[in-house]
């Protein structure tokens, strides 16, 4: 155990209890919940950059794009803003990981094995797929993104709407094509008046990233679930009562830490964003 | 002569390569003592010493993994694993959809767990507010026979449903007898094992595909060894001090 590299005077210092309680939170099992904060912060990072892909895309498409990309990208952005997250989450993957193995199964499955599993899933055994864990994290990102992509190009809609109409005439007038004025000033323009908004999502997507164990991810918040349990097994280590608040507990003041750190980048980003931006320093005082 | 070498060569090769293969055993993880994950933060516990001497002895590589309790049936239908070890007890309904190994662990009866103050009359349950874990034998059993005029509260683990009757929010649990012996002795005299013992199941086996007949039958020759020489009662032993009426399978 960790404690046991303490030195024997540091022990006598914080007494019996103190050391085994600091040996029974470095533990194993513990520190197999700390590094499990690995899959929650790589969800967060890696859905909240698919959802900001996903939503300059969907805006983009939206007020600039072609007819039939407009229609498809304001449906995206209506329907799935009205789907809860957490169905999201569930449905997307599964209906991912089936629709993976419908495509599969063409491939594989012979009638003769196709008629075995008739009326089953998969279609024949061999077109069984199944994911691991990382895999799982993945689809979870995505599905992350897709729901809050749909959050983001609202936002970015509204901020494309808010950059002063002047700023792009001008840029017109200076010969620019309308694929160059959207990229060198529409877009640019728009981050300061999005970042409020965008922001919001982030915080969204930070929370919503505590429904990982929904697919069998044994994420932080999982872990927490597993060892606040009550333990009246003494093969199974240390017997104790239900300790689940405390685990939670610990939840609530690392999400709070993570909103609060997330709050002040943000802070910083938009100072910098509003530098030498006079019409916009003026919007935010 | 070259190709019969050949030949031999390749099919030393085939079965080499079948051996090496690996298998993944799926287990709760949270129902000691049957398994659990311990204070190092590794799988332990009756299922998973059974599940590593007998991989051992069939000869093949295997490997535990997690897997909730109430999609532990579909998910082996669908592949992500290839057997259950979860004390998953032997019953005519789940022979439906999946196969069973011969049994690891004997009948074990069903028994009911209480507040040490409380008072029943078993022969009449009324008014109660009875818990069991989803999906098992037991809440299959208060389903069909101690339903009417009674609520029946089923969980996902089995800690919740411990939790929920020291909380005073059930009045009786009723679960497998192996485990209560522990969680009695835990309680420090708050819990008791009370009311009749009652026999359901036909033991505990490893759960299997219904296609996979020849891993069934090698876990069953390496399950077979292991009730001879005596290692399961041993394991049986070491896990269920409480239990009664050994030797169970050494002959």
């Amino acid at each position: 155990m960790l404690v046991d590299i303490l030195p024997q005077g540091l022990k006598d210092f914080l007494g019996q209890d103190l050391v085994f309680w600091l040996g029974y939170i470095s533990n194993g099992k513990h520190l197999n919940w700390y590094a499990s904060v690995q899959y929650t912060l790589a969800a967060m990072v890696l859905g909240a950059a698919i959802a900001l892909v996903v939503g300059l895309v969907a805006a983009a498409a939206r007020s600039n794009g072609p007819l039939p990309l407009r229609w498809f990208a304001a449906a995206y952005i209506n329907i799935v803003r009205g789907v809860p997250d957490v169905l999201f989450f569930l449905f997307f993957p599964l209906a991912f990981e089936q629709a993976v193995e419908w495509v599969y199964s063409f491939q594989v499955c012979t009638p003769e094995t196709l008629a075995l599993n008739a009326g089953r899933w998969p279609p024949c055994d061999a077109a069984n797929i199944s994911f691991s864990s990382f895999g799982y994290l993945i689809l979870a990102s995505v599905s992350l993104g897709l729901v809050y992509g749909a959050f983001v190009a609202s936002v970015i809609a509204g901020a494309l709407r808010a950059v002063p109409a002047g700023q792009l005439e001008a840029a017109r007038a200076y010969g620019m094509t309308r694929m160059q004025v959207l990229r060198r000033v529409h877009i640019r323009q728009m981050w300061v008046y999005a970042l409020p908004g965008i922001a919001n999502v982030w915080m969204s997507i930070v929370k919503a990233t505590s429904l990982l164990s929904l697919l069998q991810i044994l994420d932080f918040v999982a872990w927490a679930q597993r060892l606040g349990a009550a333990n009246f097994s003494r093969a199974a280590g240390l017997v104790h009562d239900d300790w689940r608040w405390r685990y939670y507990f610990v939840l609530l003041v690392f999400y709070i830490l993570v909103t609060f750190v997330s709050e002040k980048i943000f802070g910083a980003i938009g100072r910098r964003l509003r530098r030498g931006m006079p019409l916009a320093e003026q919007n935010a005082t | 002569m070259n190709r019969l070498i050949l030949a031999a060569a390749a099919l030393a090769a085939l079965t080499l390569g079948a051996q090496a293969q690996s298998y993944k055993i799926a287990t709760e993880g949270s129902y000691p003592p049957y398994n659990f994950t311990d204070d190092s933060g590794k799988l332990g516990g009756y299922d998973v010493d059974v599940g590593t001497e007998m991989c051992k002895r069939a000869g093949v590589e295997c490997s535990f993994i997690v897997n909730d309790w109430d999609s532990i049936i579909p998910n082996l239908l669908a592949g992500n694993y290839d057997a259950i070890m979860d004390d998953m007890s032997i019953t005519d309904e789940r022979k439906k959809t999946i196969a069973f190994t011969d049994p690891y662990f004997p009948p074990d009866p069903s028994t009911f767990l209480t507040l040490a103050d409380k008072k029943v009359d078993y022969a009449n349950i009324k008014g109660m507010k009875l818990g069991a874990q989803k999906a098992t034998i037991q809440a299959n059993y208060l389903e069909s026979n101690l339903k009417d005029g009674n609520t029946i509260l089923t969980y996902d683990t089995q800690d919740q449903e411990m939790a929920d009757l020291n909380a005073g929010n059930l009045d009786i649990i009723f679960l497998d007898g192996s485990v209560v012996g522990e969680a009695v002795s835990a309680s420090g005299g708050k819990l008791k094992a009370d009311g009749p013992e009652i026999l359901i199941g036909d033991g505990v086996g490893v759960g299997m595909r219904q296609t996979d007949t020849e891993l069934t039958k090698k876990f069953n020759t390496a399950l077979q060894s292991m009730k001879d020489d005596g290692t399961l009662d041993g394991l049986i032993t070491k896990y269920f001090p409480d239990k009664k009426g050994g030797p169970f399978y050494k002959k």
